[in-house]
């Protein structure tokens, strides 16, 4: 086609300010790609480690639960869905958690406490607890030879009840049938230290608390909430939202990590939005150089568009040549800029910066900050360049449209 | 070898039966008003037949490329008339105006104008492009065309490696080539020496003999407007003659 012969040669014209553009626009390219796969790798960095540490990327709740939490909205037939949730291929682990706030008694000392009853077994499947044991060996469901049940103790509430392993522990809270709760447990492990998310709980086997509290056992097994691993956090709001359709009938309510760590989550949006803020900046600064690059060559040929309309083109093959010509330009910048960009990201989403200093956000250990490559990460500046340089085309191209053909060829 | 006339197609029932290709009506252009008024055209009455070689003349600033400019509708007229075709060019407005331009006016200018980017032959083909026209049909009309003007050899080069005459030579064939129902030419060979003009000019009659393409150009060369079969005399807006020749 000779309107695309007539763009290209249009932009190989001028040959040398038509490379500063493309450096320029392909240099922005690549700042783009840069703070989207770090923000983007950075923060799938953050969701792996503490979905990974406590939440999982999907938990089932009685409804209403994560709102108003009580003792008394159980999830029933746990072992059906526990069943049910296992046979998707996407899962990796699910583990269910009873909750008992409780009153601790150590060594002279009370404390208020939140109790968890985990399934040791699948907890160590599904999250890190295990790999957190300080002291003493990772809880089993087992009982001592006299008769007591094991206890894993947070790092902050050991030092303040002065426990260490061994120890025996006392916990008061209210059964779910309205009794008192009480019983000795004895002090297996010492879990996490004074900063992450276990430093005032307790943990006891899924038996242990179902007795304590005189909850449902074995066949009856009932829970507060099941945290589900997928292959990736990306499934979690899919995988939710198919799940909740399956339990429609039931009183449960399937929630993805975004709804259980709202506040994260917002936060993490809030601080994407000012990363466009600053990608904006970006693009602003090159557009203005495209517009540029644009304006100086629509005006230099100002005559010859005259010609152009005055042997018969249309003002709107006139617009469309000057924004094909934008196009091209963009098109090629954003591959130098892919070539720039691509190798760049895939040594950060491989090795990573290494920070300084860690940082330690509630407990988790932040030490590399890793890039991330993925269509998003390629395709929006991609798109961002190609919009905004048509953007800045569209004033100049309007303007060679528009003009009288005559004023244009009597322009020196 | 096939003539362009000869693959002329009549463009409408009116256009194929009148011989007269070019009315125009009182056609006045005034530039400026009150102290600044300039009278650049005043109540010019003419009617151009098909197959005329017409020569305007007149000193400069007379109105000859004003004229020029309202016939092809590059310019309107302050008030009167333009009848090309038998239909009125000043009713028309943007693309209506273009495809006008495309399919019934060639273009001569002084200055050449061509594309620089584009080859000799590409610049003959582009008005063909916009018209739609088969690239089979394209490459036969551009290998007659460049034979016609006398250009063989020379499809490939770009304005820039050609002479001034050449470049004219191009101009010209990419005036024809759309098979226009006129050609104007304003001040074709002002730019070019005396004898590469006269030269220009009687590949222009040639042309305008062997093909019955209508011409119209605007000079002030004496040696140029001899070659005219037909000259209107401006001044100061005002045709003052208007003669035929043999
Ligand atoms: N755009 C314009 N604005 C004002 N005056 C103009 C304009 N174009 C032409 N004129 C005036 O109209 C008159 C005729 O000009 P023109 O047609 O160019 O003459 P020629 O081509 O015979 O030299 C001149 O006096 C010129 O100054
Ligand atoms: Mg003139």
């Amino acid at each position: 086609m000779l309107i695309i012969k007539l763009a290209f040669r249009n932009i190989l014209r001028n040959r040398r300010r038509s490379l500063l553009t493309l450096l320029s626009m392909g240099g922005g390219f690549f700042l783009l790609c840069l703070t989207l796969s770090m923000s983007e790798g950075s923060y799938s960095n953050i969701i792996n480690i503490f979905t990974q540490d406590h939440t999982g990327h999907v938990q089932i709740h009685h409804t209403n639960y994560l709102e108003r939490p009580s003792l008394y909205k159980t999830i029933d037939k746990l072992d059906t869905i526990l069943a049910k949730i296992e046979n998707n291929p996407q899962v990796v682990g699910v583990t269910p958690r009873i909750y008992g706030p409780s009153l601790a008694y150590g060594k002279n000392k009370t404390f208020p406490a939140q109790v968890i009853g985990i399934d040791t077994e699948r907890e160590a499947q599904t999250t890190r607890l295990k790999s957190k044991v300080k002291l003493g060996q990772y809880l089993t469901s087992n009982m001592t030879k006299d008769g007591y049940f094991e206890a894993m103790v947070g790092y902050s509430l050991a030092n303040n009840l002065a426990l260490t392993v061994g120890d025996e522990l006392v916990l008061i809270s209210q059964g779910i049938d309205g009794s008192i709760a009480n019983d000795i447990f004895i002090v297996k492990a010492i879990v996490g230290d004074a900063n992450s998310y276990e430093k005032m709980n307790v943990y006891l086997s899924l038996p242990a608390m179902q007795q304590f509290l005189a909850m449902g056992q074995g066949e009856q097994s009932q829970a507060h909430e099941l945290a589900i691993i997928l292959e990736h956090q990306q499934l979690a709001q899919s995988f939710a939202k198919s799940l909740q359709q399956q339990l429609l009938a039931s009183e449960l309510t399937v929630a993805p990590w975004q709804v259980v760590e709202s506040s994260f989550y917002n936060s993490m949006q809030a601080d994407k939005k000012g990363s466009y803020v600053s990608m904006g900046i970006i693009i602003f600064i090159v557009s203005i150089g495209v517009l540029n690059t644009i304006l100086m060559g629509t005006l230099e040929r100002t005559r010859e568009f005259g010609v152009l309309k005055a042997i018969g083109t249309r003002p709107m093959s006139v617009f469309n040549l000057i924004l094909l010509e934008s196009f091209i330009l963009a098109m090629f910048s954003c591959l130098l800029g892919l070539l720039l960009s691509l190798p760049v990201c895939y040594w950060l989403a491989t090795s990573g910066i290494p920070m300084p200093e860690p940082i330690d956000m509630g407990g988790i250990i932040f030490d590399t900050m890793l890039g991330e490559i993925s269509w998003y990460v390629v395709l929006l500046p991609s798109g961002v360049v190609i919009a905004s340089t048509l953007l800045v085309s569209f004033i100049p191209a309007m303007r060679a449209a528009q003009i009288s053909p005559l004023k244009a060829l009597q322009a020196s | 070898m096939t003539t362009l006339a000869q693959n002329k197609k009549p463009k409408n029932d009116d256009s194929a039966n009148s011989a007269t290709v070019i009315e125009t009506k009182a056609l006045c252009r005034h530039f400026g008003q009150g102290d600044t008024l300039v009278k650049a055209l005043t109540n010019a009455n003419l009617t151009i037949e098909r197959g005329e070689f017409t020569a305007i003349i007149g000193p400069s600033g007379s109105g000859k490329s004003t004229l020029l400019q309202l016939i092809g509708g590059l310019d309107s007229p302050t008030s009167g008339d333009v009848l090309l075709d038998n239909r009125h060019i000043s009713q028309m407005t943007g693309s209506e105006l273009s495809d006008f331009r495309r399919d019934h006016i060639g273009f001569i200018f002084q200055a050449y104008n061509l594309i620089p980017v584009l080859s000799a032959k590409e610049n003959i083909e582009y008005i063909m492009l916009l018209q739609g026209i088969s690239a089979h049909e394209r490459a036969k009309r551009v290998t007659t065309i460049m034979h016609a003007v006398g250009l063989e050899g020379l499809e490939d080069r770009r304005p820039a490696e050609l002479s001034g005459g050449q470049q004219q030579r191009v101009a010209v064939a990419r005036a024809m080539v759309s098979e226009p129902s006129i050609i104007l030419a304003d001040e074709p060979t002002a730019n070019l020496d005396s004898k590469t003009g006269i030269e220009l000019l009687d590949m222009m009659k040639t042309l305008n003999e062997q093909q019955n393409m209508t011409f119209v150009f605007s000079t002030h060369d004496p040696k140029i407007m001899e070659r005219a079969k037909r000259i209107i005399r401006l001044v100061d807006g005002c045709v003052v003659d208007d003669e035929r020749r043999n």
